[in-house]
């Protein structure tokens, strides 16, 4: 379980990246580039790249609205997700599907999902799908505190239980269900204390440490591979931005949202990696200096791109 | 006016440790129903006040608002003068201000690392630690009447002495020759660089352990001393173990269900007053069973064995020494209630 | 061939096509070892050990979770024990399943059937009677087949699961005793494909799953007073069989279109728009709909009765185009 430099510094490039596409995209509609609904992830960043560290392309995701960081935490590309945010028609869905609606299947991403709660039983039929393989493949379920209420969560945490499949629930309580305060959608402060009522183990984590949640996923993976079962992970985190971009978050306690900007897993994990002499200022200056080209890259690519051709519109409703 | 100060801690027993082993979960509910029982006992003994540390849940005023109007208690009850961090930070922020504020003894709900964090901030005012955590050495397991009703005769000066509130060990955790941190059962060096999820679970990474205690009943890493050469609370001395070469191994539940081989170089009693140095930098320090400290490289850290801890209530004897005292004797009821004929 | 019943035939095709294609599995309430509210699939469980499963009272995790599995490569048949409670799992059908290969650019394939059953005339009254498929055509990315006879209920059950896609399978409790001849081994009845169950020159009456009967019945008292009425068994109302029905109404000119579904907003209304839309000059009369009306599904046999469409209702409505 020992975290190796290289590890440490995969993990930065990743936040980095998720962070970079994610200002970007924020950038991109404000300058009314990018068409619908965008969600960002800003801030969360450390809660799927210390999750996704822990999988492979054969381990399953779902995702939620705010999908990007899961996207690219599990492999994604920026430049087809990019792509996917103009609506063109190089992007991940050929510009059907969205921000909201980004997959890869065959890395394992099951979708980004416009429904809050929709991926809980989604994750649970994959996770299904492996146990029946019995290859030893997982599926991970990223969903929010507001999902954490849906109906969804019971059956897809029950069924999970009693069938002891191999899922980890990852519930990111970013505080939020888009206005509503956690304080006043439940009337619990951990939701990982639901886990007992299901009978599976669940802990809570400092989601903006990377390393704290890379070693209870890391955890609760090989339980899932192990045979058993499923854990429910609690990463308390922090949406610094609104529920979608052109929401500025009034709601928010701006004294809160300080105390959180304040604990940004990014500069912890620099200032770690800096102490621990796995890196100089420099060199991370120069991962920073990559990422950036790579999501200029990525919206020369999507600006580039040519629009879907308009009788597209009938494809794909069917496999054939 | 006799006041009690309650600092239920609503982030205890909710770490990884309910994944890498098989601690118990203590939800919120929970708690919430312990204080409720505190509150009851405590006034039974006469206490008048309560102070009670905020927390992001609102434990003890969701205690408060689940009391039936008819047992609900002319309590006194007001919220320590603290600021929220929501972090452990709390525990220690109210300890500090309740014993400003006049409170005669302390209870508190959370394991080891809660009480560690009280016993930086209560002074000399004797703690009643009550256990909602996962490694529970310090405090104790006890129905929440009793503590109240035990907390509240020492409060009321009903109860005290030398039998009754005890001095506690701890461990001054030295940086640079500068006090840095305080454990009150174990101070385990670890090779490791990050804090991360906090819980120890990998014995590979144990190097050097300091105890102010340990007996083989005990369950974390002072179950290691228990099994080697145990230390009772109050005896003035404790144990460093070296782990660097495998030289023995001793089987030890260092977590709730992980019962596993330890290894070990040797290990040997130490003296109050005596610092065992960090032989190796950097490292981690874990302070009663949580990552706590990190060490870099060429910090000069050490760990002093110290007797003047938190002072610790001892129930059992607190509530005999109210009860040989007749403190909860009433006087003889009135005449017979002469009932209706039928 | 060989005689069966309409549940034999369904847990037949269940049967081969889990023996061909290991990633088949079955899920659902009492599916397992209760052999199914109505016994189909009885003694599968004993067959197919690990491919039978009873899940709790959880339709939402039932659907959720056959979404989940089909997009990674199984191919579940998760039953619904009633169509009635298709709204308890809507999202996971209309939202999820259907929208899946669409959204995600048609890289995601969702090969999963929902088994669920419909109908009334039981005594089961309103929410467990109902006939709900003109929801299912109102979703595009999934088709959904009702099958009327042994063979039928074996072929589609069989396409459906090969199908991928989602593709909701409605059977109907009347049916389940019916018997009939059945082909042995694999077979398939290919999705989308109406079938001419009695033919007829003056009359096209398009219907489905129980109402086939009915029709028939009424088709052969018509063909006693010299009215001869074509029988279309739409069998899949996603994909619709256009091509038949307007061969047909060319042929007969008169359209009866019979279902036991409500009329408002019932499949009936979508095939008298195709008809109107693409076959408006070969129509002689206006088109008629026999339907239930549009209430809930009463209990009492007597309420019960009056609300289903029956021979007699069909006979009346054609005579009316003559």
């Amino acid at each position: 379980m020992a975290l190796t430099p290289k590890d440490l510094l995969a993990f930065y490039r990743t936040m980095v990246t998720i962070r970079t596409f994610e200002t970007k995209a924020a950038e991109l509609f404000a300058a009314g580039k990018l068409p619908g609904f965008v969600h960002l992830y800003i801030g969360e960043e450390a809660a799927a790249t210390g999750v996704c560290a822990n999988l492979t392309d054969a381990d399953y995701i779902t995702s939620t609205h705010r999908g990007h960081g899961h996207l690219i935490a599990k492999g994604g590309r920026v430049d087809l997700m990019m792509a996917e945010l103009y609506g063109k028609a190089t992007g991940y869905c050929k510009g059907k599907g969205g921000s909201m609606h980004i997959a890869d299947v065959d890395l394992g991403i099951l979708g980004a999902n416009g429904i809050v709660g929709a991926g809980q039983p989604i994750a649970v039929g994959a996770a299904f799908a492996c146990k029946y393989r019995g290859n030893g493949t997982v599926a991970v379920c990223f969903f929010g505190d507001g999902a954490a209420n849906r109906g969804t969560f019971h059956e897809a945490l029950n069924l999970a239980s009693i069938w002891k499949l191999p899922v980890v629930f990852i519930c990111e309580n970013n505080m939020y269900g888009i206005s509503n305060c956690q304080r006043d959608h439940m009337n619990i402060v951990d939701i990982a204390d639901r886990a007992a009522a299901y009978g599976i183990p669940g802990a809570t984590v400092d989601g903006n440490d990377v390393v704290a949640v890379y070693e209870a996923a890391a955890e609760a993976v090989r339980r899932a591979r192990g045979g058993d079962g499923p854990s429910l992970i609690e990463c308390k985190t922090w949406r610094w931005r609104g529920h979608f971009e052109g929401d500025p978050g009034a709601y928010k306690n701006p004294d809160e949202q300080k105390a959180w900007l304040a604990k940004d897993p990014i500069p912890r994990l620099a200032q770690k990696l800096i102490d621990l002499g796995h890196a100089t200022a420099a060199d991370l200056a120069a991962i920073d200096d990559e990422v950036k080209a790579q999501v200029a890259a990525a919206v020369d690519f999507a600006e580039q791109s040519p629009d879907p051709d308009p009788a597209d519109v009938l494809t794909d409703v069917y496999a054939s | 006016m006799a006041t009690v100060g309650i600092i239920a801690n609503p982030a205890s027993g909710k770490d990884i440790r309910r994944l890498v082993a098989y601690g118990t979960v203590f939800d919120n509910q929970e708690k919430v129903n312990i204080v409720r029982r505190i509150l009851l006992g405590l006034a039974a003994a006469g206490v008048s006040r309560v102070l009670y540390m905020p927390d992001y849940y609102g434990i003890v005023p969701r205690a408060v608002e689940g009391l039936s109007s008819r047992d609900r208690p002319p309590l006194d009850l007001a919220a320590a003068d603290i600021r929220l961090t929501a972090t452990q930070d709390d525990s220690m922020h109210a300890a500090a201000a309740m014993v400003e504020a006049g409170a005669r003894c302390l209870v508190t709900l959370g394991g080891d690392g809660t009480s560690r964090m009280v016993a930086k901030g209560c002074g000399d005012v004797p703690v009643l630690a009550l256990s909602t955590g996962t490694n529970n050495v310090f405090p104790v397991m006890l129905e929440g009447t009793a503590a109240g009703l035990a907390a509240g005769v020492v409060a009321c000066g009903a109860a005290g002495g030398p039998d009754v509130v005890r001095r506690a060990k701890k461990l001054t955790i030295l940086k640079n020759g500068r006090p840095a941190d305080t454990a009150l059962i174990d101070a385990v060096v670890l090779e490791d660089s990050f804090v991360g999820s906090r819980a120890i679970w990998d014995v590979g990474q144990l190097r050097q352990i300091v105890l102010t205690r340990g007996e083989p009943h005990n369950i974390g890493i002072s179950a290691i001393g228990g099994q080697l050469a145990p230390v009772g609370p109050f005896e003035p001395r404790g144990l460093a173990v070296a782990c660097g070469a495998p030289v023995a191994a001793v089987l030890a539940p260092i977590a709730p269900g992980v019962v596993v081989p330890v290894t070990y170089e040797h290990y040997r009693e130490i003296a109050p007053g005596e610092e065992v140095p960090v032989a190796r930098t950097p490292c981690i320090l874990a302070l009663d069973g949580e990552r706590e400290v990190e060490v870099r490289a060429g910090e000069q850290v050490s760990i002093r064995l110290d007797l003047d801890g938190p002072a610790v209530v001892d129930h059992k004897a607190a509530l005999a020494a109210a009860a040989a005292s007749g403190y909860f004797r009433l006087p003889p009821p009135a005449a017979q209630n002469p009932g209706r004929k039928p | 061939m060989k005689k069966m019943t309409y549940a034999e035939a369904i847990r037949d095709g269940l049967r081969v096509e889990m023996q061909r294609d290991p990633s088949v599995y079955l899920c659902g309430e009492d599916v397992g070892k209760f052999g199914g509210c109505f016994g189909v699939t009885a003694g599968l469980v004993d067959e197919f050990p690990g491919r039978v499963l009873d899940t709790p009272i959880t339709e939402t995790a039932i659907i959720g979770s056959a979404v989940g599995a089909a997009a990674a490569g199984l191919r579940p048949v998760a039953e619904i024990m009633f169509v009635d409670f298709t709204g308890v799992c809507m999202d996971e059908l209309f939202n999820q399943a259907s929208k899946m290969r669409y959204m995600f650019g048609g890289k995601a394939k969702v090969p999963m059937v929902l088994r669920t059953i419909c109908g009334g005339g039981l005594g089961a009254a309103a929410q467990h009677s109902q006939c709900m498929e003109a929801w299912f055509a109102h979703i595009p990315g999934i088709k959904t087949v009702l099958p009327a006879t042994p063979a039928d209920a074996k072929g589609l059950m069989a396409a459906a699961i090969r199908d991928d896609n989602p593709v909701v399978y409605i059977e109907h409790k009347q049916l389940l005793g019916l018997s009939g001849d059945v082909p042995a081994g694999e077979y398939l009845v290919p999705l989308g494909q109406a079938d001419i169950k009695r033919a007829g020159g003056d009359v096209t009456i398009v219907t489905w799953s129980w109402m086939v009967h009915r029709a028939l019945a009424a088709a052969e008292a018509l063909a006693r007073e010299g009215i001869a009425a074509e029988i279309i068994d739409l069998r899949s109302v996603v994909p619709l069989d256009k091509e038949t029905i307007l061969k047909s109404v060319a042929k007969t000119n008169k359209l009866v279109i019979v279902h036991e579904a409500v009329k408002t907003g019932g499949f009936g209304g979508e095939v008298a728009a195709v008809v109107a839309e693409e076959g408006f000059d070969l129509l002689d009369t206006p088109i008629k709909r026999v339907t239930a009306p549009d209430t809930p599904v009463p209990f009492s046999a007597v309420l019960e009765k009056a609300y289903l469409p029956s021979e007699g209702k069909i006979i009346q409505a054609v005579k009316e185009l003559f």
